[in-house]
């Protein structure tokens, strides 16, 4: 998760004046994504606007993912070892990730196979790597819909790239992430919120009105989905398949299934 | 010298002449004609009222020509698109004269997807001593016909009648943003977000695209042409500006797609200026060639640039409109202004130049002497025939007695469009839907 808790606080040195442009960088990113569905509402948006808030969302986009990769580089500088207890964030669910990020500053010991160091350069990763296909192109097959399903839109994109969670041991972190999850009111969520919010560029035809997000809602992808466990299970894999295109390996489908059902009260 | 008397005057002796309310509409357009005897307006509901000086009279010296309406028509009226199922808007987008070789006036208006060619001609003769009709048309019985005249023309009211000629249609799937009439007075160009097709002025089924800046793949694309025009003396020379603040050069000899340009005109960033709406900043509402030929005048959201057509690599000048709103941005995105899209212009020497700005006012700049000034387009704020008062926008704490704070200016009153004579020194300022026209004080 991208953190807005303690462990930014570390870094505000580097950044200088991050709290303003962090909070500068929100603003433009709900205007530009409530500029951006009310325009998709219209049926035909004016080109020019589309563009400029195209690129403006492109630009935050790119910020973002820089944020998290300078994050995550911090990150596996500062390995440490930690106690793989899939219990420990659960014991303060409301403490957000506060328990998580404190073990990381306290310990600055060296280990490259540390649980907590590869679970949250997993979840930048993750996280990098949803970024990375916000801008993939959604088959057009997915007709035009409303645009309160753009956010899950996204779900769509992650056959793509599950290339990007690659780490051996996904599986036994999918619990301990699903967990990091589990704080609907964490400001990391609101981030992530926003982050994942399919920043859909394949809208400038004005002769078509696409709006390529799939109408996904939670339900749907609850009833899809099995409950989150680590075993492979062929049927939620070809039930995934059969909304996809590419093949997946379970885990990590399911612990991003997760962040996103659990940052998203509702469809 | 007539440069020299423009800067004298140009700070505090702007006499206002009348202000012409025209009718609960947008004015979306204002053109004065190449001797700047007609002025014409376009408005959002498709009218197009043009004013015609009235000549000098010795007898009011101190009233000189002033502008009254002239001829209105409706040029264009709202149509529908069945096959996309979409609106064609018939607000005229931009208006441009011909130059006159008759007794007629052209002029070419358009809305988003269609340009039309419409003559004004004045009629003060009509003929009398028909044969078959009577004077007020009605048939006369063939019966009661015993001798044969032959009608003669007869003076009547002066009669101005405007008819559309041509009809260039269905060449733009993107909507019109620029007509530019060419100086060989037998073609145009009209530009749409990403082409620009080249007509000739007699021939409306057919038009030749000249630039094609659509990607293969919608998805890619980044950038749109805002405006473009034809270099006042080279026919084979034309600009178009991009949203992301470039301009480009090209000539028409060199191909027939001229996608690739001759000239690229970009200022590089200014790192310590930059934000996440630096691109939708530097998005060019407007350019415009100098009378001479020689330079470039581009609009960008807060300022305005001077190029040079030899220098490619910045401006020759830079002058800032309404600096005052940068640290605004974000909320000036929020509610859209920072989309505005305001237009400038040259005076008839290439000395001054001027454009729009919020609240009513607008700015002149005048190049040789580096001063500026900023006046209101107000009824409230000065009667007809007192001298503008310039204004002035306090940014910092304390404001002065007349100055007006940025945090109460009000964005809703908008000056994008406006006109200069092109030989005296008279400028038209559409406020919305009101027209302002101020001239210079008479000694």
């Amino acid at each position: 998760m991208v953190a807005k808790g303690q462990k930014r606080k570390l870094h505000r040195e580097d950044e200088g004046g991050g709290s303003a442009w962090e909070s500068q960088l929100q603003s433009v990113l709900d205007i530009s994504m409530d500029k951006f569905h009310r325009d998709q509402a219209l049926v035909e948006p004016c080109l020019l606007r589309s563009v400029l808030i195209n690129n403006t969302l492109r630009q935050v986009q790119s910020e973002v993912r820089a944020q998290v990769e300078s994050l995550s580089a911090v990150k596996t500088k500062n390995q440490i070892g930690l106690l793989p207890e899939p219990s420990f964030p659960r014991s303060s669910p409301s403490a957000e990730h506060t328990p998580l990020f404190s073990l990381n500053n306290e310990n600055m010991e060296d280990d490259f196979m540390a649980w907590t160091s590869e679970e949250d350069f997993s979840l930048s990763s993750a996280i990098s790597a949803i970024l990375k296909d916000l801008d993939t192109v959604i088959d057009a097959s997915q007709g035009p819909c409303a645009s309160q399903r753009a956010p899950l839109s996204s779900v769509e994109n992650l056959t793509q790239y599950q290339s990007g969670l690659r780490t051996e041991r996904m599986s036994d972190m999918a619990s301990s992430i699903k967990t990091e999850a589990m704080c609907p009111g964490c400001p990391q969520d609101v981030a992530l919120d926003k982050l994942l919010l399919d920043i859909d560029t394949s809208v400038f035809e004005p002769e078509v009105n696409l709006l390529q997000g799939f109408s996904v809602t939670a339900d749907d992808l609850a009833k899809y989905l099995p409950s989150l466990s680590k075993s492979a299970s062929a049927s939620s894999s070809s039930s995934l398949v059969s909304h996809g295109q590419a093949t997946w390996e379970i885990q990590e489908i399911e612990h991003v299934m997760d962040i996103l059902m659990r940052t998203y009260p509702q469809s | 010298m007539e440069e020299e008397s423009d800067s004298r005057k140009i700070n505090n002796s702007f006499l206002r002449d009348h202000n012409y309310a025209t009718e609960a509409d947008i004015i979306s357009t204002v053109e004065f004609n190449s001797t700047g005897e007609l002025l014409a307006t376009g408005d959002k509901g498709g009218r197009v009222v043009v004013f015609q000086r009235e000549q000098e009279s010795k007898n009011q010296p101190h009233r000189r020509g002033e502008y009254n309406v002239y001829s209105t028509f409706q040029s264009h009226e709202p149509e529908f698109d069945y096959l996309k199922s979409l609106e064609i808007e018939e607000k005229i987008n931009k208006i441009r004269w011909l130059p006159q070789q008759n007794a007629a006036y052209f002029l070419l208006s358009t809305n988003d997807k269609t340009v039309k060619l419409w003559k004004i001609s004045e009629r003060d003769k009509r003929p009398e001593g028909y044969n078959l009709k009577d004077e007020d048309g009605r048939i006369r019985d063939p019966t009661t016909i015993t001798s044969l005249r032959v009608p003669v023309l007869r003076p009547m009211d002066l009669m101005v009648e405007a008819t559309p000629r041509r009809v260039f249609s269905n060449a733009h799937t993107y909507h019109i943003n620029s007509i530019s009439v060419n100086s060989d007075y037998e073609t145009f160009m009209s530009t749409d977000d990403l082409r620009i097709n080249l007509w000739n002025l007699e021939i409306t089924n057919r038009s030749f695209n000249i630039v094609d800046i659509k990607p293969a793949n919608m998805e890619e694309l980044t950038e749109v042409i805002t405006a473009a025009e034809f270099h006042p003396h080279q026919c084979n020379t034309f600009v178009y500006s991009s949203s992301k603040g470039s301009i480009r050069l090209c000539d028409m000899r060199a191909s027939a797609l001229c996608d690739n340009h001759s000239k690229f005109f970009e200022e590089p960033e200014d790192p310590s200026n930059r934000s996440f709406f630096s691109e939708i900043i530097s998005s060019i509402s407007d350019v415009k060639f100098s009378h001479s030929g020689r330079y470039l005048m581009t609009r960008d959201y807060l300022t305005v640039k001077v190029w040079d057509l030899n220098m490619e690599s910045k401006p020759l000048e830079t002058y800032q409109v309404h600096d005052y709103l940068r640290s605004k941005l974000c909320s000036l995105y929020e509610n859209d202004c920072i989309f505005d899209k305001f237009e400038c212009v040259w005076n008839g020497s290439d000395s001054v130049i001027m454009t729009g700005s919020y609240n009513n006012f607008f700015r002149m700049f005048d190049r040789n002497t580096k001063r500026d000034v900023t006046l209101e387009a107000s009824r409230e704020n000065s009667k007809p025939r007192a001298i503008l008062k310039p204004r002035k926008v306090c940014v910092g704490g304390k404001r002065r007695k007349d100055e007006i704070s940025v945090d109460s200016l009000d964005f809703s009153k908008k000056i994008l469009h406006t006109a200069w004579h092109p030989s005296e020194n008279i400028i038209a300022v559409a406020a919305t839907n009101n027209l302002y026209i101020f001239q210079d004080k008479v000694n």
